[in-house]
């Protein structure tokens, strides 16, 4: 599989926000932990929409979560 | 500071999530249609060919029973294994589709639109220049087996591999 050109830091702001579980962020933007899982491994890029959400969940602008790569 | 995902696997990454509900649904799905479907196409693949290519009386119920038997090992499958995978992870199970499900169910069906329609051509258009009789009727029926193993195959390729389109 062609790695996808966006990185992300969710790992991380997961565990800056006291080791918060993939599902516990999953379920607070409305997916699931696999897909979160996926996001984190880069195999899934979210909409724009959903990247939002993850940001607003750890309080970050977008550019502090996802990096364009390519 | 933070760090970026580059530098962690996608092992690490998913050691939390394991494998999606839905994509465990379809292994369910392939081995019903595979188990349920194979049988009855290995079993139409022995009769002699004056019987598959012809209408010889009682031909009728005779694979109309063994299309049902198939229809059942495959309805016995997927029950079993849905519940079984239910009560594996039920929190997966209840949750809704997200983004990333949609966009694979989407992915999948329309390939398994083109398998479909490439095989009802061949089907509805050629075969009756070259066949006759049951033939046709269990082409469309591998046609759609066809078409639906595309679409279960898509949606794990796309679990597994990340390929959503």
């Amino acid at each position: 599989m062609a790695k996808l050109p966006i990185a992300n830091n969710i790992r991380t702001l997961r565990f800056m926000a006291g080791e918060m579980t993939q599902a516990d962020l999953g379920t607070r933007i409305g997916m699931t932990r696999q897909t979160i899982a996926a996001i984190e491994a880069g195999k899934y890029s979210p909409t724009l929409e959903a990247a939002f959400r993850i940001a607003q969940v750890f309080g970050k602008t977008l550019d502090e979560v996802f990096q364009w790569e390519g | 500071m933070m760090t970026d995902t580059s530098d962690m696997s996608a092992a690490e990454a998913g050691a939390e999530a394991g494998t999606p509900y839905r994509e465990k649904s379809a292994w369910v799905a392939v081995a019903g249609m595979v188990v349920g479907y194979g049988g009855y196409f290995a079993v139409i693949a022995t009769l002699p060919p004056q019987i598959i290519g012809g209408d010889p009386p009682g031909m009728v119920l005779k694979l109309f029973a063994l299309l049902t038997v198939a229809t059942i090992v495959r309805l016995l499958i997927m029950g079993a294994g849905t519940l079984a995978i239910r009560a594996s992870s039920p929190a997966d199970a209840r949750a809704p589709a997200d983004e990333r499900d949609r966009a694979i169910a989407g992915r999948s069906a329309a390939i398994a639109y083109y398998v479909m329609m490439t095989g009802m051509v061949l089907v509805g258009m050629v075969m009756p220049f070259t066949a006759r009789g049951w033939a046709i009727t269990n082409a469309a029926l591998f046609a759609i087996v066809v078409a639906e193993l595309a679409r279960y195959g898509t949606i794990i390729a796309a679990y597994r591999r990340g390929w959503h389109g």
